[in-house]
């Protein structure tokens, strides 16, 4: 099933693709991933870009995505932490290999959090004296 | 004409896989970092073992049992006399490592695909997703000369204290202590950084090129004798995180410059490094 969600994560759009550097970086995974989170209203949109070569993380980021885009920032937090044990994915892929995987879950929740705050702050400059 | 390896039956190029793909006396195994690569696709006929979910144990962290082994074995159609041929991602980290686990069952008769998964899929070599079905074999596993290859924290203990070689192979990062980056994962992480002292680093990307193929011998040689000093002679133990890249390593040494010596300290960085008691040097 993962297999089938790794075939079909959509590439990333061109004007972000060019901004794969370190910063978009999930560096808790071993190979290379890049996470973009943005807001369009309220809803949340994820770009995500893993190498064909990790069909396992890139199934499980196409997963996040598929589930997750245009869901509220309240509903990403809420999804469980522990999501990646939830789906049994500890006994199929063994200890060592999932641990990328959580990792994507709570850098997706972070970089929300941040954009969302970063929404929600006043335009800097012009403040009264 | 450049140097042979040392053992040069143990290397097989993506030619002869090819002229041996129906071969029922060889059984071609890809063994893969990324448990999921083998569905999208693999050599025809090639059967996955995995380094996890097959070859460790799932309660205690050791190896499976013999019984065990022999059950794998016969259930991928190989008998004791079969000639596996092993192939996998990462440069054949996992290849190496699945080859270090088949010796210490004492298979007699292993062999790597030069170049691994990825090389033969740049060559545009056949693949297949079809999961082939072997008839079950009788295997009886003959043991392997588990001393000679693996070595365990007290073994390694002394071989520090003795001031013989030890090869970390992980990043230089990794070597000096720096980098630690397990905070959320207490079942990964190891609670001390460093290296094992007198450890010299030596990553084990160093031995394979862009293409994944292994390093000539006078490019080995220049590495491991030249710049690091070591001598055929020597005892020499290499370790990492696991134990699969220096399974690479050892696969080197051994097999390519002929070290008869070379043992893999599977425990590595995961067990060393919280080990209570254990002594730990910093920096480069």
């Amino acid at each position: 099933m993962l297999l089938d969600f790794a075939r079909r994560l959509p590439p990333l759009p061109e004007r972000l693709a060019a901004h794969k550097d370190a910063s978009h970086r999930v560096e808790e995974c071993q190979s290379p991933v890049y996470l973009f989170v943005e807001f369009i209203g309220d809803q949340i949109a994820l770009y995500a870009d893993a190498p064909i070569e990790a069909p396992t993380v890139r199934g499980f980021v196409a997963l996040l995505l598929e589930g997750l885009n245009g869901a509220t920032l309240e509903d990403v937090l809420k999804v469980p932490n522990d999501l990646v044990e939830r789906c049994g994915l500890t006994e199929i892929l063994g200890m060592l290999r999932v641990r990328g995987l959580g990792g994507v879950l709570r850098r997706v929740k972070s970089e929300a959090t941040r954009a969302a705050m970063a929404r929600s702050e006043p335009p800097a400059g012009g403040a009264p004296a | 004409m450049a140097e042979a390896y040392a053992h040069p039956e143990v290397i097989v190029s993506a030619d002869w896989v090819v002229a041996h793909l129906n071969d029922p006396k060889v059984r071609i195994v890809e063994s893969d970092e990324d448990i999921l690569l083998y569905d999208l696709a693999h050599i025809p006929g090639a059967v996955r073992i995995d380094w996890q979910g097959d070859l460790q144990d799932q309660l205690v962290r050791d190896y499976i049992n013999p019984e065990k082994f022999a059950a794998l074995c016969s259930r991928s159609g190989i008998t004791p006399d079969t000639t596996v041929v092993f192939y996998g991602d990462k440069s054949n980290w996992w290849a190496c490592y699945a080859f270090w686990a088949f010796k210490l069952f004492g298979h007699a008769d292993c062999r790597v695909l030069n170049g691994g998964r990825k090389l033969w899929l740049d060559q545009g070599r056949p693949t297949s997703t079809e999961v082939p079905k072997y008839p079950a074999t009788q295997y009886s596993v003959k043991g392997g000369d588990v001393a000679r290859i693996r070595i365990f924290r007290d073994g390694v203990l002394a071989h520090s204290n003795s001031g013989l070689p030890l090869l970390d192979v992980r990043s230089p990062k990794e070597f000096t202590g720096e980098k630690l980056h397990m905070e959320d994962y207490p079942q990964e992480g190891a609670l001390r950084g460093g290296h094992i002292p007198g450890a010299k680093n030596v990553p084990w990307s160093r031995a394979v090129n862009e293409d994944g193929t292994f390093k000539s011998v006078a490019e080995l040689k220049s590495i491991f004798e030249t710049e690091i000093g070591l001598k055929p002679s020597d005892n020499v133990v290499a370790y990492c995180r696991i134990g699969e890249r220096s399974s690479l390593t050892w696969f080197v040494l051994t097999y390519l410059l002929g070290y008869p010596q070379v043992r893999n300290y599977d425990g590595s960085w995961t067990e060393w490094g919280n080990l209570v008691g254990a002594p730990i040097a910093k920096g480069a």
